[in-house]
């Protein structure tokens, strides 16, 4: 399906006939009749190739047009005195058809294979994806069923101790699949593009508050630093959603680094938007990753790190976008990696004064 | 054998979540009656005239809405609902239909049983909530209107001492950004949430021991503020 439209097939056609008359009359008085007859064939099969098979049949007509009136004897008349041009005039037009109707067959090869290429690599997506679901779906799905089946089954054998254990790993293991199941399903809105922006004005240190209030646990172990401008103003976004983008940044610190490593959350104020900064001390990405991590199911390169599905950085990335901001990481210098992203200053609007004595 | 400490009623569809509720709510004393159905729920809310009710958002054959409407129109009865993850809207209009609170599907029996806790104190002092309240090292007395803060009074606004007041009335339960507004500012503001935004940061700075990490003053993202104080009986 070319775009360009069908008139220019028609004017290569002219041009090139044209073309060939011009080249005609400087060969003619040293060069035999039939090399000038293969300059139209030679126009005849440019044509066929690169436009349509209108164009190529126009352009031999027209060449068989130009060469009987200029150059055929008896020269300026339509008509032919030997025979054999007639001969000339079909394998022109032989020619014009059999090459673009090749040409045409080749385009189409070409698209379908374009095509299946296409399939396979969504098909190769897909697999991969359902993949790397199935696997961490299963291990927190076969903890659950050994534990809680020991609990049913055996659990008058056990001691209070072992029991207490057992039905704890059910409840942790229960809850990091809660969270990949939400991950996957938030992905997919994302993607599908389902979800509307309910904006409202937020304070980011107070999404911030409740973020780390609810990473208490998984960043316990780690020194938290949290460095906010005094004048940093509040944001029109969704607040639900740029909540999910610092807890994921936030867990995604907690479970690459190191416990006793400092964890920093920091905002910059610029002319037109804000850039909020998860700044970690750990043993950093390579080079060659920092804009890779923010693919789906990525998993860092540490074979074992406590890792999740390896969508929390895409989501974080699509949810910032979605707010008209960017994301993107950056190796620090001495180690470590700073998660960044950018959410748009916008003005806001007073609220009244009150009289300070109550 | 003790009294039990009330009755609550369960809707719920899923069978192995009553179970759960079941169990746990009744080890904690409690008499649970169970209805697998809204329409049921409704009836059971009228014939066993429980202290509290847990609804669950997502029930099959009717609204928990609903319900919540249904039951609204002759009890003031606390009403919990049970939502999912990432429905905001749906927990603020059960919220507004009348709802007392909410818990996010999945929770913890810690978090329910927290919210089974707040939900059944405000019913015996309903509309008042607690005049004294301690916040760490901040006490707050709502009738003659002081803050102390390690023995220094602290001087709130009259807009900050109304949002503390609402906040108060409704201890240990979220409030909606909406009924907040309309409480302090008046009903043509229900949707200035910036103004919330910024007295609810000031209100921190006053009271908070940590401002940057509140334990008293929380924010229940995308649907309002939940005060939450020391626990004493």
């Amino acid at each position: 399906m070319s775009a360009k439209p069908r008139w220019v097939g028609y004017a290569w056609a002219g041009a090139a006939s044209g073309a060939c008359t011009l080249a005609g009359f400087a060969m003619v008085p040293r060069f035999d009749l039939v090399n000038v007859a293969m300059i139209y064939l030679l126009a005849v099969v440019v044509v066929a190739l690169r436009e349509s098979r209108g164009a190529a049949v126009a352009t031999s007509i027209a060449s068989v047009a130009l060469l009987d009136f200029f150059f055929v004897p008896p020269q300026g008349a339509f008509t032919v005195d030997d025979i054999q041009y007639l001969l000339t005039f079909a394998i022109m037009l032989a020619v014009a058809i059999i090459i673009s109707g090749l040409t045409r067959s080749v385009r189409e090869q070409a698209r379908a294979q374009a095509t299946l290429e296409l399939e396979a690599e969504t098909e190769r997506i897909r697999s991969a994806l359902l993949a790397s679901i199935s696997h961490d779906l299963r291990t927190p799905l076969a903890v659950m069923t050994g534990a809680s089946s020991s609990l049913a089954q055996r659990g008058e054998r056990l001691d209070e101790s072992e029991r207490r254990e057992l039905a704890r790993s059910v409840y942790e293991q229960a809850r990091e699949m809660g969270d990949r199941v939400a991950k996957v399903l938030q992905m997919t809105r994302l993607e599908t593009g389902a979800m509307a922006l309910s904006l409202d004005w937020v304070s980011l240190p107070e999404l911030a508050a409740t973020v780390l209030d609810r990473l208490a646990e998984r960043l316990a172990g780690h020194r938290v630093m949290v460095e906010w401008p005094s004048d940093l103003p509040l944001v029109h976004v969704d607040a639900v959603l740029v909540e999910q983008v610092l807890m994921n940044l936030l867990d995604n610190a907690a479970r690459h680094t190191a416990p006793g490593t400092v964890v920093r959350l920091r905002a910059q104020l610029r002319q037109s938007d804000i850039v909020i900064s998860v700044e970690d001390f750990g043993n950093g990405i390579p080079e060659g990753d920092v804009e890779r991590v923010f693919a789906k199911f990525h998993h860092g390169v540490a074979a074992g790190t406590p890792g999740g599905m390896g969508l929390g950085l895409a989501i974080a990335r699509a949810i910032v976008r979605l707010h008209r901001g960017e994301a993107w990481a950056e190796r620090m210098p001495g180690g470590g990696t700073a998660f960044r992203f950018t959410i748009l200053r916008e003005t806001v609007p007073v609220a009244p004064a009150e009289p300070v004595e109550a | 054998m003790n009294a039990t400490r009330g009755t609550i009623l369960v809707v719920e569809d899923e069978p192995e979540i009553r179970r759960f509720l079941r169990s746990s709510l009744g080890s904690e004393g409690y008499r649970v009656v169970e209805s697998a159905t809204g329409r049921r729920g409704a009836i059971d809310a009228g014939s066993h005239k429980p202290d509290l009710a847990i609804v669950d958002l997502g029930l099959p054959d009717m609204d928990g809405v609903e319900i919540i409407r249904r039951i609204r129109e002759w009890s003031g009865m606390p009403i919990l609902v049970l939502s999912a993850r990432t429905h905001e809207r749906s927990k603020i209009e059960a919220l507004d239909a009348g709802a007392d609170d909410y818990v996010t599907k999945p929770f913890g029996i810690g978090e329910l049983f927290a919210r089974v806790r707040a939900a059944m104190r405000h019913k015996v002092r309903p509309g008042h909530g607690t005049l004294a309240i301690s916040l760490g090292a901040s006490k707050v007395d709502l009738e003659t209107r002081r803050v102390i803060r390690d023995g220094a009074e602290v001087r709130l606004t009259p807009i900050e001492l109304k949002l503390l007041g609402c906040l108060a009335r409704h201890l240990g339960m979220v409030v909606t950004h909406r009924t907040l507004l309309q409480e302090v500012w008046g009903p043509n503001h229900a949707a200035d949430t910036h103004y919330l935004r910024i007295y609810m940061k000031q209100l921190r700075e006053k009271l908070e021991p940590d401002p940057v990490r509140p334990r008293y003053l929380l924010t229940e993202t995308g649907v309002g503020y939940r005060l939450v104080a020391d626990e004493d009986p």
